[in-house]
């Protein structure tokens, strides 16, 4: 079965077709980050700050210059103030941004805070280097709990008094009271999540190479355009003396949207080195170092009429933001309030959101930044049934969003349109046979098992038009032998970029699939693009390539009539050919099209130019497009060793039409289990004086393939307002995956009459929960 | 993550292994399979000058038996103990053990002997070495030494083994009769180290009581340790006379029992007591026959 | 340091290709392959020995070999991942698997999990579920959520021709 396409017919939109980047990555030739060298590669290594806060009273370098193969040595004095401007194009120049110096100066402020770049001719030299230069430090007393960063009289950065990076309210809390007072049941509750990361399976890693006032990088990078723009503005280099090249990235789900500050002393230290330098990130400095996300709680009241009736919902949401988040997670952090209503019909709302620092690791994007929302509703949701002797899955089912009552606005006015929260809900549960498993469930409590099932249901706003993210360029050339390549921006890591823009393009073209491919990810040929973030990559490669694509199927068509001597409304594109309809003898191939238009330009119609290569922009139509889902989990948990095991695991989700059915599964599944890891075992954690203690793969515990459910799809298609209809997917699994797994725990150990609040549910955390909670009833 | 600059050294035999040892003094050290060392040297944990690589000397490895004794020589895989017949007929809780060490390529590169030269406190092989009385057989340049087990672990990741001297081999007695072997582990992730795990050995009497019983513990204490108190109250009783959650309770009583970020200690002590009684049972039930 | 240590001259086989070299002794086997023989194809993910993507076969056994140093495979055999395809851009039977399934997504972590299967599927031609999933279990990935994966192995476990490994790995 096929689907919509944007212009032409569809052939390979809606089906299962292989991708283009397997080849390569299945046989080892792909191209990451830490895969380029260059004649004279330098390799960068970091001093990193062993204390959570400390004065750097000295850097004595002296003996790491002496080892044999080290170029030099910088610290914040040789490299800081080359910086010419510092700001990421997401935000703009004017937004209050929060302090992001390359290398530490005077202080450092978390354990791993990069104090001193040392180059080297390898990288194990590098590090040798690093051991032998002296740094004086004066250690002082770290905020290490952002939650109680308000009351402590250090303060992470002297200029932000209460350690507060920022605070955003809605309405004043108050405004509920009435409705809450006079509402049947009122929950409050506080959920808490752990911090967490990212973990791309390959690092962050940057080549720079500095050449007669050209730079040319080789970045892991999810918008190689923004590396771009932003090393201009850092140097002060014009930007199209400016190349980023990123081939292949081994994942990036949010923290490698930006650079960060490792890969600014970088920049500003490659001309100051007599060749080419590299910096590859180890995993023990992924997980030091490049971010943490997810580590907040919010004070929530819901407020119910008698029957269950969603009256008002509110949250008081409180992220910790570390010591230098990237970018400034002031802004982003208000998405958790926006979004808190989530697909439930609910009149009053309101939200405050506040971004706390503390000395810990900078906060960055973490597929879903927002999460936060649907764990913590749904958590509530799940809490305040139980109290009010309601089925979780009725309690739902009252108040969700049915497809028909679009468009609506949430109470804090977030404009829902084109989506289905009552059929993915109804249809998830209907694969589960939800109340088949509440019969199981009770059947093996009578035999001392304790089954459980969790939901979560939410809505996402994708593909933003928000002024950076709003609109992507293609430019597609049928090639003087009819072969065609598209180019567009890139930013692919791991998400299918290539083979959608390939897809599409071909669908778009009337060509046949192999007789198109795609270069992204060269700054030097590409449109501009703003890169993957926010499940944007696929509805905005539709519509680029659409608007391209129509430039060149008019030029075809137009060509091809004056060849085939044929009204140009009677010819079509198919097969790499045009033909006229019901006269396929009529046919003319486009290798054929294409040696007119490049060859023999005077033989083309009248008004018809030279060649055939365009290029186009498409600029988003919808502030954005709204996907929705429903999660359905169903586990076992032993009582004794609190394990859990994750019996069934349904996702039903509409994102409109699948462009390609594989590519969306992945990107649900991938997304899943990142939320399994956050629910159950993943915690980027750090002891009270501020040491992390889990900066190795043994203590930071990503899923494994014994710990993961069999994951059942189901999809609901509501098209979006866009050229395709086609809405974006990258984000949800791991937005949904935390409550669904939470909620069945919870459910689990409801005859204990357990209250889950906060993550992980380990096991030694589960079997806290059925102690305190006193046994079962 | 790359180690620091060390010489590396290849010997033929153990004799020139620790004559090796001997000469280079406290800055050298054996490197077997490599599976935690080679982590930790990475980390910048451990610094070696030296490394002494053992894994080319041929006559450390192999399974052998005579005299209801199994010798496993020291270099010999931790994937080729799981795989030897001999192991799995003769030293059934060696055999049972092993699949939860690391993973399959940690399992092909990693060996016995240096598993128990490394001593992790929730390592397997530790505990099952304890539990059957295993003697570990070493050389120095002052000869060779039989080690009991039960002599060998002496505390946090430290042993009895001077510094220039190897573990040559591992020598099992053969348990006959009505036995039974169990290894219970629990860990978070399969292949992590264990949050707790027991293994238990049992030989019942004709008449069905406990003629012998053996229980070790890992995960549970500084070292693998052994229950010998929870053994003694077992011995001689009828095994219908027993529970095995009391077996466990009694296991765990009195032992010092390790905090950290996977689990509190009273976690890791309710999550041992249960290993022990799960294993006991499976252990009873394949001694009765059943 | 470094200076003061003789770089040691090892002989490995890497994709049956003899490969000399002089080597500093804490050379990882990882690096030993990425640098000195521009096999790029076997990554890092973690350097401990716990994600799985540096995963090659040793004399025909899957190792890690970040937990290797290359002098300790002196006089082995290497298989990385660039040898287990037949060539010219073909596929091996459990390649082919990953990419009908979609076993894959940014590919960081593929090669190593292609080493590790096509020895466990050597070693076990027809395995259950439970072991498909135990033996995945020393190779971390990021992106699939496992899903693609296991149905790429059950596959290539059904296609007759999955056992088949090149003649150089044995």
């Amino acid at each position: 079965m096929s689907g919509p396409a944007v212009g032409g017919a569809a052939r390979y939109a809606g089906t299962r077709v292989h991708r283009v980047e397997d080849t390569r990555l299945l046989t080892g030739t792909g191209t990451f980050a830490d895969d380029v060298t260059r004649a004279g590669l330098l390799h960068a290594f970091f001093v990193r700050s062993p204390h959570a806060r400390a004065a750097i009273l000295s850097v004595d370098a002296t003996e790491a210059l002496a080892l044999p193969g080290v170029i030099a040595v910088f610290t914040a004095a040789d490299l800081n103030g080359d910086i010419r401007e510092q700001w990421y194009t997401i935000d703009g120049p004017d937004i209050p941004d929060t302090p992001r110096p390359p290398l530490a100066d005077g202080m450092v402020r978390y354990v791993g805070d990069p104090v001193a770049l040392v180059v080297a001719e390898d990288r194990y030299i590098a590090e040798d280097a690093a051991e032998l230069v002296m740094v004086d430090y004066d250690p002082l007393d770290p905020v290490v709990d952002y939650a109680t960063a308000r009351e402590s009289e250090v303060l992470v950065h002297d200029a932000y008094p209460g350690n507060v990076a920022g605070e955003i309210p809605g309405a004043p809390f108050e405004t509920l009271d009435e409705v809450c007072d006079g509402a049947a049941h009122v929950l409050t509750e506080t959920i808490r999540e752990q911090g967490q990361a990212a973990v791309p399976m390959e690092g962050r890693g940057l080549t720079a190479e500095w050449s007669g006032g050209e730079l040319t990088l080789w970045s892991a990078s999810q918008a190689p355009h923004e590396v771009r723009l932003f090393a201009s503005r850092l140097l002060g280099v014009p930007e199209h003396k400016v190349r980023t090249i990123t081939r292949d990235v081994g994942g990036g789900f949010g923290q490698k949207v930006v650079p960060q500050r490792e890969e600014m002393c970088v920049l500003l230290a490659v001309r100051k080195v007599p060749g080419p330098l590299k910096w590859t990130e180890d995993r023990q400095e992924n997980l030091l170092s490049a971010g943490q996300a997810r580590h907040e709680h919010g004070d929530v009241r819901m407020a119910f009429a008698d029957d269950g009736t969603m009256l008002a919902t509110s949250i008081d949401h409180t992220d910790d933001v570390g010591s230098y988040p990237t970018p400034w997670p002031v802004g982003p952090g208000i998405a958790v309030g926006m979004m808190f209503p989530g697909p439930y019909r609910v009149a009053a709302g309101t939200f405050k959101h506040t971004s706390m620092f503390s000395n810990t690791v900078g906060r960055t994007a973490y597929r879903g930044p927002w999460a936060f929302e649907t764990l913590a509703r749904e958590l509530c949701l799940d809490i305040a049934a139980r109290r009010m002797g309601i089925d979780p899955a009725e309690l739902r089912r009252r108040n969700i969003l049915r497809r028909d009552e679009m468009p609506y606005s949430n109470p804090v006015g977030m404009p829902y349109d084109h989506m289905s929260p009552n059929e993915t809900f109804e249809q998830a549960l209907s694969i589960l046979g939800y109340e088949e498993f509440r019969k199981e469930q009770a059947a093996a409590r009578a035999e001392g098992r304790y089954l459980g099932v969790g939901i979560s249901t939410y809505v996402e706003p994708t593909a933003s038009a928000m002024p950076y993210y709003g609109s992507e360029g293609a430019t597609i050339r049928v090639e003087p032998s009819g072969k065609i390549n598209v180019y567009m921006a890139g930013g692919s890591t791991g998400n299918s970029l290539e083979t959608t823009a390939v897809m599409l393009t071909a669908d778009a073209l009337g060509a046949r699939i192999e007789d198109v491919s795609t270069i992204q990810g060269d700054t030097a040929v590409t449109p501009f693009g703003p890169g993957t973030g926010g499940s944007r990559s696929g509805p905005m490669i539709a519509g680029a390539v659409g608007e391209t694509a129509s430039i060149l199927r008019e030029r075809l068509l137009a060509i091809a009539a004056g060849k085939l001597e044929a009204d140009v409304a009677d010819v079509e594109l198919s097969e790499s050919s045009a033909s006229v309809k019901g006269d396929p003898d009529a046919s003319v191939t486009f290798a054929e099209i294409a040696n007119l238009a490049y060859f023999q330009p005077a033989a083309l119609p009248p008004g018809v130019p030279a060649g055939l290569e365009a290029s186009a922009r498409y600029a988003a139509q919808a502030m954005m497009l709204w996907a929705n889902a429903t999660h359905v989990c169903t586990c076992e948990v032993d009582t004794v060793t609190g394990a859990v095991k994750l019996l069934r695991y349904i996702v039903s989700e509409d994102c409109g039409p699948m462009i390609n059915p594989n590519l969306v599964e992945g990107q649900i599944a991938g997304g899943v289990v990142q939320g399994i890891g956050g629910a159950l075992m993943e915690h980027l954690a750090y002891d009270e004086d501020g040491n992390p203690v889990s900066t190795t793969f043994m203590d930071y515990m990503l899923p494994t393939s014994t710990e993961v459910p069999v994951i059942e799809y189901g999809h609901v298609e509501t098209p979006g307002p866009n050229p395709g209809g086609y809405k974006g997917v990258g984000e949800g699994g791991a937005i949904g995956a935390p409550a669904a797994v939470a909620n069945a725990v919870a459910d689990a150990l409801s005859p204990f009459g357990v209250t889950v609040t906060q993550l992980p549910l380990t096991p030694d955390a589960i079997v806290g929960l059925i102690s305190s909670a006193g046994g079962a009833s | 993550m790359k180690p620091t600059a060390f010489d590396y050294h290849a010997p033929a035999s153990p004799e020139e292994a620790v004559s090796l040892l001997g000469s280079l003094g406290d800055g050298a050290k054996i490197i077997a399979g490599g599976q935690s060392l080679t982590p930790m040297l990475a980390l910048r944990l451990a610094v070696f000058e030296h490394l002494v690589d053992i894994r080319r000397i041929e006559s450390l490895r192999g399974v052998s038996r005579s005299n209801g004794t199994v010798r496993v020589g020291a270099g010999t895989t931790e994937a080729a103990v799981g795989r030897s017949d001999v192991v799995a007929a003769d030293v059934p809780l060696l055999a049972r053990a092993t699949p939860f060490i690391g993973h399959l390529a940690i399992r092909n590169r990693g060996t016995i002997g240096g598993c128990v030269a490394h001593a992790d406190a929730a390592a397997e092989y530790p505990a099952v070495a304890l539990a059957l009385d295993a003697t570990i057989e070493t050389l120095s340049p002052r000869g060779t030494r039989s080690i009991p087990a039960a002599e060998f672990f002496t505390g946090i990741w430290s042993t009895a083994l001077e510094p220039d001297e190897l573990i040559t081999a591992l020598e099992f007695g053969v348990w006959s009769g009505r036995t039974g072997f169990a290894v219970e582990e629990f860990a978070v992730r399969s292949g992590d180290f264990a949050i707790a795990g027991a293994t238990v050995a049992v030989e019942l009497s004709s008449s069905g009581s406990v003629d012998r019983c053996a229980i070790g513990l890992f995960g549970l204490g500084p070292t693998a340790v052994r229950a010998t108190a929870a053994e003694e109250s077992a011995a001689g009783t009828a095994v219908p006379d027993l529970n095995p959650d009391e077996i466990g309770q009694a296991a765990l009583a009195g032992q010092d029992v390790p905090s950290d970020s996977h689990g509190s200690a009273a976690y890791r002590t309710r999550v041992g007591a249960a290993m022990v009684a799960t294993a006991w049972r499976r252990a009873v039930k394949e001694a009765s026959g059943e | 340091m470094s200076d003061d240590i003789a770089d040691v001259k090892v002989t490995v086989t890497v994709n049956g290709r003899p490969r000399r070299a002089a080597v500093p002794p804490r050379l990882t086997l990882a690096d030993f392959l990425r640098e000195r023989c521009q096999l790029t194809g076997t990554h890092l993910g973690c350097e401990h020995g716990v994600c799985g993507a540096c995963s090659v076969l040793l004399d025909g056994e899957a190792v890690c070999a970040c937990l290797m140093f290359a002098v300790q495979a002196d006089g082995a055999e290497v298989t990385t991942v660039e040898g287990l395809s037949p060539g010219d851009g073909e596929l091996s039977p459990v390649q082919a698997a990953f990419r009908d399934h979609h076993g894959l997504q940014c590919g960081f972590c593929t090669p190593g999990f292609v080493v590790s299967v096509t020895a466990f599927l050597r070693d076990n031609p027809d395995p259950s579920d439970d072991q498909i999933r135990e033996a995945l279990s020393g190779n971390l990935c990021r992106c699939t959520g496992y899903q693609g994966i296991f149905k790429a192995v059950r596959a290539a476990a059904e296609s007759s021709s999955a056992s088949a490994t090149p003649s150089e790995t044995r």
